[in-house]
């Protein structure tokens, strides 16, 4: 053959181009560059964690938060340990860092869409409130509730130049303090000691979802369910139309007919007065108890055995909340502080002297003559603050269109909204990860906000800005008014009314920014005197507040007149029940995937809105599993899939609020439909509230595609032995003692020829020489709110898969929040169970990998080597608790959202099979740095651990060391509740679970021995 | 085959070999084409992760596992007519036996396929391979699936082996029927093979052996497969009827594919004097003998499960036939215990026609019966939270398609090249031409 120079040349230079595209890199593998610090920031240890106790911002509560950075960026937010007012961290509070690194945050101002500097924003602002004053039109304020610093400075500044201040939410509290303002003549909201109560009797109060103060009240139901608590467990009787995540937990659920809560109320108060011989009875001597009752559909027996209940035993009765808000919302919170008055739950469990704050509430009728008047063409500024109205309105109300007629629309946000118009001013204020800031939970509890890293955007805080004004605008400092006395004595300290402060307490604005503000008025107002204040100061950034709340106290009720008697919902269609979604609440986290792709945890679906409707309704509609269904009202029609539950009366239909935004990002726009389209604007008489539950719809097929779906497979546990129950009574009777005394457990047929020789297995149980990690799951204070999912998700980089995934089950949290309705009716039990890894000592999962990609090691765990998985999932199918997760895509955390990756944990590539290892991450660090003193890790060290348990806000979850017999988990496993899932598997594994107490166990269940559904003891064994 | 001489047997099963005509070369076009599209789907997969199968966790496996049992199952039946039948002298074996021979090893590179094709990372497939590695990775020999890559592996390789020893006579037949390039070819397999009284007698003892040494397998294969299953907790598969009752459903697959393959051969190829309707009844009917045992072992399952008092366990046979996968389970029902059943009519058996058509229901009913094992289980073990209903994608079924056209192509290729029917075995069953007879002299 010829092989000239030629021929070699070119055989060459194909050589050397094939090998250099096979060396290319593949181009989806990410480019990274390492570069060092020009200089350390000296509080920075690369590896090594920052601590920040701060405040949350997602909702106005300000409950305390530790955020957790790494190099410079926060990767975790958990509850603070130190704050006083509740455990953990609610499942709405771990979206602020989602939306710290949301992919659609504003880079900076932005006028009609164009981007801006600060100055020239400001400036704008300036000169259209000088414009606005000019032509006599109004300056106006629609913000959400705001706290603490925001709130006083808020207040001057509106007094200065005229701010017409309305603050609204959506699930708001105007009601209730109307009601307070009826009941006790004072405008502050009382707090709620589940501690102190023994029953609890709710007329629709989420008090452990989304009402605002539900950390406190959920800290206070995991100790009214403790039996060992007052040797009573406490029992909880919902009278509301459906059951949501709160009347989940109920003993007796209690719908009445739509619209007559107040009917019951008043009958309940009429009974219980009789019952103790109620001083000031001549109130209640119009009531028709019987009338009551037929009108509400309760038998009078059941009346007076609620009246027996709550008067029997310390109690506490709980207003309206949102998903039962009529127009007499008013009234009937109203009648439930009468109530409380008659049981003498006043100072016990309901309580002044702390009070909730709230900062300054408007109802709904305020912020709708707002809008009026904007729609008129009568304001000439308005500021839009934490509101997103556009959304949280009926859309009758046209809000969009009032907005448009504003001369400037000032927008605070990070993200734009439903609410954000084409010519709207957006102001970015940053994160409350990146900015300064306080929030005054409850009287003498003040939590600080304070950056926890660089902001990521060219963003100012509400508080600058409003400094920046006040200065350009030359706003009258009232400060110089009156000088401020230097110490303000807690006790003092303005309540959270609509009365604007004192002007004696004045700040002023000359401040050279927000930052100096807070802590100059925490220097008045919160400072104490004791010590100086800077070292005071270093101690409240270190606990991230202060916190000492005030004293409590009773109020003479001061109710003149009782309300009358409601009248039913007229009309043959089904009454609307509209109740906020416990992930995205009001609607203003339908942007975090992450809440989007959280299962509800009673629908048990996610990324969609749904209807819940009766069986029988369903029946009587003729309506196919798949079928959606088009509700339609007066206001207007939306077709959605449902939920089929015997929750919901059968002449009801709710739906959710929170998602179907017309502009929410791109993970919340277009996702199900926004039942603000069917609510008329109909009001609460008392309050001017808005009445969602006032309107009547029709319910009819829809030809449409339901994209409804349920990520629990089943709607019951189909008399399997899963999340099981046992009798209040016989709980509280045995609040301690020996395990499966109650509940029995273990009861696997051990055979004899192995027990003589002193074992119970033909394979030993592996040595776990220091460790042997465990966790106790007490399912009796479990409320199902899915915090310590969400935690898991953001703790251990676990990335949402998008509805399309999800609704195949795809999910990738490694906690599943089960969830099974047994029974129907006043006894209906609906039990919830997180189900995670049980890090099984006999692990089904370990000895089926072919590739040793999971292993036991000696701490207990089930550990994963992900780089050796090759994914043949044989593990997974082999886990009797379908605990373990495949990926099986690449999954993204897109643009901006892998900063909140956490380092510690590997990101898991396409193929490979995770689950939950108890935080190895954390387990390891917590070991290392006590082996650094030659001990083992201590018990408290390790009981909140893990994010779940950290998360947990009604500390239902405990970990810890199995092997310190003296230790928390340990104690818990020998509880007389406590068993092991699936324990006849002889899985051996390290997590337990205490059964739920309640007043009536469902019999589909058989919770006498659940064991017991296993062949205990076969014959052959015994004889022989 | 009276009136048929040495050399008649020589040009029946030497005819279709070499030419192909036109409508060979358009089924094999149409097989490469099925087999690239199927092959797209999997770069697909390879690609996008296996989240474009229709996996809906707790359903971890699905389709590709279903197929990989399927096609074991189908390797069955020539190793049993080969070796066991060799062994126990039932000559209706002879004409058949080639064919389902080389039928098992491409059913056993189809089922090989599958699970590169269903891991997760199949670019990492080979770690289930022990070998000496500086990644300090080592398998994990508890694992069932690791005994599958074991059983799987001798399997296919005595097979081959069984298979290529069997085919020495006959591959010099061959080459002494062709010139040139091809001859050179055939000489180099057939070993220098010459027929003498001494290598008759040395084969024939190999023979033996090979067939003593494949006949344990034939049992073990499926009985390991099983263990996949019967090793795991998962209620539905966790029973020690597995082995016995999948070998018996691997040989009645086998045998049903058998008759699916080789009635239409021995027409299209005009063999049927080697392959007709004796042959396919002695089929058909250990297909009703295996098919009894399946379905002896279905009723078994239920009693178990109804005996053993386990909720678990009766809740997920109860759901096989009252739950989402009804349909899978009547399927199964209908093709594996009933339809099998017209073959007790001799005329059925013995129409080309009732072979046919009821082999092929076999086929489907035997590709259900996995499906209904590892889908219905997993979609309804033991937390009620995790009860879904798994159906596969299209991705899913191009693959399933492609292992058929992957099987066919094999097949295709080796009519052309092998001789489908064992010459040298045909002519022992016939009587030794003698010395007078025209044929005789005239060669």
């Amino acid at each position: 053959m010829d092989f000239n120079r030629r021929d070699f040349l070119k055989s060459a230079s194909i050589a050397s181009a094939a090998t250099a595209a096979a060396c290319t890199i593949d181009p989806r593998t990410p480019i990274e560059h390492y570069l060092p610090y020009v200089q350390v920031p000296d509080d920075e240890l690369p590896g090594v964690a920052t601590y920040f106790s701060t405040a949350c911002g997602e909702c106005a509560s300000g409950c305390g938060l530790v955020a957790r950075a790494r190099e410079g960026r926060v990767v975790m937010v958990e509850g603070n340990p130190d704050w006083t007012e509740g455990h953990g961290l609610c499942t709405r509070g771990h979206f602020g860092i989602v939306g710290a690194y949301g992919p659609e945050r504003v880079e900076g101002p932005v006028s009609g869409g164009a981007g801006l500097e600060w100055d020239a924003a400001t400036q704008k602002v300036v000169d259209a409130i000088k414009a606005a004053q000019a032509a006599g039109k109004q300056v106006a304020w629609l913000g959400g509730y705001r706290t603490g610093s925001l709130d006083t400075l808020l207040g001057e500044f509106a007094g200065g130049v005229g701010l017409r201040r309305v603050h609204w939410e959506a699930l708001g509290v105007e009601t209730l303090l109307a009601a307070t303002r009826q009941a006790f003549s004072v405008s502050t909201l009382p707090t709620y000691e589940l501690a102190n109560a023994q029953v609890i009797l709710s007329f629709g109060l989420d008090f452990l979802g989304t009402a605002y103060g539900a950390m406190g009240m959920m800290k206070g139901w995991a100790a009214a369910k403790n039996p060992a608590n007052g040797g009573f467990v406490t029992r909880l009787v919902c009278v509301e139309p459906h059951i949501g995540v709160t009347s989940a937990q109920s003993d007796s659920f209690l719908p009445p007919n739509p619209g007559t809560e107040l009917a019951v109320a008043l009958a309940v108060a009429r009974l219980a007065a009789d019952k103790v011989k109620y001083p000031n009875a001549s109130l209640l001597a119009s009531v028709d108890t019987a009338a009551a009752a037929q009108l509400s559909g309760i038998p009078i027996e059941k009346l007076t055995e609620i009246a027996d209940w709550i008067t029997d035993r310390p109690s506490v009765v709980l207003p309206g909340g949102a998903a039962n808000a009529n127009d007499r919302s008013t009234d009937l919170a109203a009648v439930t502080f009468l109530i409380n008055d008659i049981c003498g739950n006043i100072g016990r469990s309901v309580v002044f002297g702390k009070e909730q704050s709230y900062g300054t509430v408007s109802s709904y009728a305020d912020a709708r003559a707002l809008l009026e008047d904007a729609r008129a063409g009568k304001v000439g500024v308005l500021f839009i603050d934490g509101a997103n109205p556009v959304y949280n309105f009926p859309e009758s109300d046209k809000v969009g269109e009032a907005l448009d007629a504003v001369d400037l629309l000032v927008q605070f946000a990070n993200e734009p909204d439903d609410s954000t118009r084409a010519k709207a001013l957006v102001l970015p204020p940053g994160s409350s990860l990146e900015t300064w800031g306080d929030a005054n939970v409850t009287t003498g509890v003040h939590t600080l906000q304070q950056p926890a890293m660089t902001p990521l955007k060219n963003s100012r805080s509400v508080g600058d800005v409003l400094l920046t004004l006040a200065k350009a605008l030359a706003v009258p400092d009232p400060a110089a008014v009156a000088a401020a006395p230097a110490v303000v004595a807690a006790g003092s300290e303005e309540p959270a009314v609509i009365a604007p402060p004192p002007a004696a307490a004045a700040m002023g604005f000359a401040h050279d920014s927000f930052r100096v503000y807070v802590q100059e008025r925490w220097r008045r107002r919160v400072y104490e005197g004791v010590g100086t204040f800077d070292a005071w100061w270093v101690t409240v950034r270190q606990m991230g507040g202060s916190f000492r709340p005030a004293a409590t106290s009773a109020l003479p009720l001061t109710l003149a007149a009782l309300p009358a008697m409601p009248a039913a919902i007229a009309g043959n269609d089904l009454a609307l029940v509209i109740f906020p979604s416990t992930n995205l609440g009001d609607g203003r986290h339908a942007n975090r995937p992450w809440a989007q792709e959280l299962a509800d945890p009673i629908s048990t679906t996610n990324w969609t809105s749904w209807a819940e409707l009766n069986p029988k309704t369903v029946e009587r509609l003729g309506l196919g599993s798949t079928d959606s269904v088009t509700v339609k009202t007066a206001s207007g029609e939306v077709t959605l899939g449902f939920f089929q539950t015997p929750g919901v009366r059968e002449d009801t239909v709710a739906i959710v609020l929170g998602n179907g935004h017309t502009s929410m990002g791109r993970y919340g726009t277009g996702r199900g439909v926004s039942p603000m389209k069917l609510v008329t604007t109909a009001t609460d008489g008392g309050s001017g509230a808005l009445a969602t539950y006032q309107t009547r719809a029709s319910v009819s097929r829809s030809d449409a595609t339901s994209d409804f779906f349920a990520l629990i497979g089943s709607l019951n546990m189909d008399g399997r032995p899963i999340a099981l129950a046992v009798n209040a009574e016989e709980a509280a009777a045995h609040p301690t003692g020996k395990a499966g005394e109650i509940v029995e457990i273990e009861k696997v047929p051990w055979d004899r020829r192995l027990e003589e020789n002193g074992i119970h297995d033909f394979f030993p149980e592996p040595q776990h020489p220091t460790y042997r990690f465990a966790m106790a799951i007490d399912l009796n204070s479990c409320t199902g709110c899915m915090a310590c999912v969400v935690a898991c998700d953001l703790e251990n980089n676990i990335p949402f898969v998008g509805p399309d995934q999800a609704r195949r089950g795809r999910g990738m949290s490694w906690i599943r929040m089960d969830r099974f309705i047994e029974g129907e009716g006043e006894h209906m039990d609906v039990r919830h169970m997180p189900s995670l890894c049980q890090q099984c000592s006999h692990a089904p999962c370990e000895g089926v990998c072919p590739v040793l990609a999971t292993y036991h090691n000696l701490d207990g765990l089930n550990a994963m080597i992900y780089n050796r998985c090759v994914g043949t999932r044989y593990c997974a199918n082999n886990c009797p608790y379908t605990a373990r997760r495949f990926n099986y895509h690449t999954w993204t955390w897109p643009e901006s959202m892998f900063l909140m990756l956490n380092p510690d944990v590997t990101v898991r590539e396409m193929g490979v099979m995770e689950k939950c290892t108890f935080c190895v991450h954390r387990t390891r660090a917590a070991k290392d740095s006590w082996r650094d003193v030659r001990e083992t890790v201590p018990d408290k060290a390790l009981v909140k651990l893990t994010a779940c348990a950290s998360a947990c806000p009604t500390n239902s979850i405990t970990f810890g060391n199995a092997k310190d017999a003296s230790g928390t988990v340990a104690k818990l496993f020998e509880n007389p509740r406590a068993y092991t899932l699936l324990g006849e598997l002889n899985t051996l594994p390290g997590v337990r679970y205490l059964a739920k107490a309640r007043h009536h166990v469902a019999a589909a269940a058989s919770e006498a021995t659940p064991a017991g559904a296993e062949p205990v003891e076969p014959a052959v064994i015994k004889e022989g | 085959m009276k009136d048929m001489s040495y050399s008649d047997v020589n040009k029946d099963v030497l005819r279709p070999l070499f030419t192909p005509d036109l409508a060979y070369l358009a089924v094999l076009t149409l097989t490469l084409i099925v087999l690239a599209l199927g092959g797209s789907c999997w770069v697909y997969q390879l690609v996008y992760g296996l989240g474009v199968a229709g996996y809906h966790p707790p359903v971890f496996w699905g389709v590709y596992i279903t197929t990989f049992v399927f096609w074991v199952g189908i390797g069955h039946a020539g190793t049993l007519i080969s070796a066991v039948l060799f062994l126990t002298r039932s000559r209706w074996r002879t004409g058949v036996y080639r064919a389902a021979e080389a039928m098992t090893i491409f059913a056993v590179m189809t089922a090989a396929l599958f699970p590169a094709i269903h891991v997760g990372r199949a670019w990492y497939a080979y770690w289930l391979f022990p070998y000496p590695n500086q990644r300090q990775l080592w398998q994990n020999f508890k694992s069932p699936l690791m005994w599958d890559v074991f059983a799987v592996s001798t399997y296919f390789t005595v097979s081959t082996i069984f298979f290529a020893i069997g085919l020495i006579p006959d591959i010099a037949a061959v080459r002494d029927a062709t010139t040139g390039f091809t001859k050179k070819l055939y000489t180099a397999m057939a070993l220098g093979w010459r027929g003498t009284d001494r290598q008759w007698h040395h084969y024939m003892a190999a023979y033996g052996f090979f067939a003593a040494l494949a006949t344990p397998l034939v049992l073990s294969v499926h009985s390991v497969v099983s263990w996949d299953f019967a090793m795991a907790d998962t209620p539905g598969w966790h029973s020690t009827i597995f082995p016995p009752y999948f070998v018996a459903g691997a040989i009645f697959s086998g045998c049903a594919m058998v008759i699916t393959l080789m009635l239409p051969l021995s027409l299209l190829f005009n063999l049927e004097r080697y392959m007709n309707v004796w042959h396919f009844e002695h089929l058909a009917k250990l297909c009703m003998f295996t098919g009894g045992i399946l379905t002896y072992a279905y009723f078994t399952e239920y009693y178990i499960a109804w005996y053993s008092d386990n909720q678990y366990e009766w809740g997920t046979f109860m759901d096989r036939v009252h739950g989402n996968y009804w349909w899978v389970f009547y399927t199964m029902v209908f093709c594996n215990c009933l339809a099998p059943l017209v073959w007790w009519f001799k005329k059925v058996r013995t129409s080309y026609i009732g072979l046919f058509v009821v082999s092929c229901i076999i086929n489907v009913g035997m590709w259900f019966e996995r499906f209904n094992i590892i889908a219905s289980s997993l979609s309804h073990s033991f937390d009620p939270a995790g009860w879904v209903y798994y159906y596969p994608t299209w991705v899913e079924g191009g693959i399933l398609i492609m292992s058929f056209a992957w099987f066919f192509l094999w097949f295709l290729l080796f009519i052309k090249i092998m001789p489908s029917v064992a010459i040298a075995e045909v002519k022992e069953t016939m009587r030794p031409p003698l010395k007078f007879e025209p044929e005789h002299a005239a060669k």
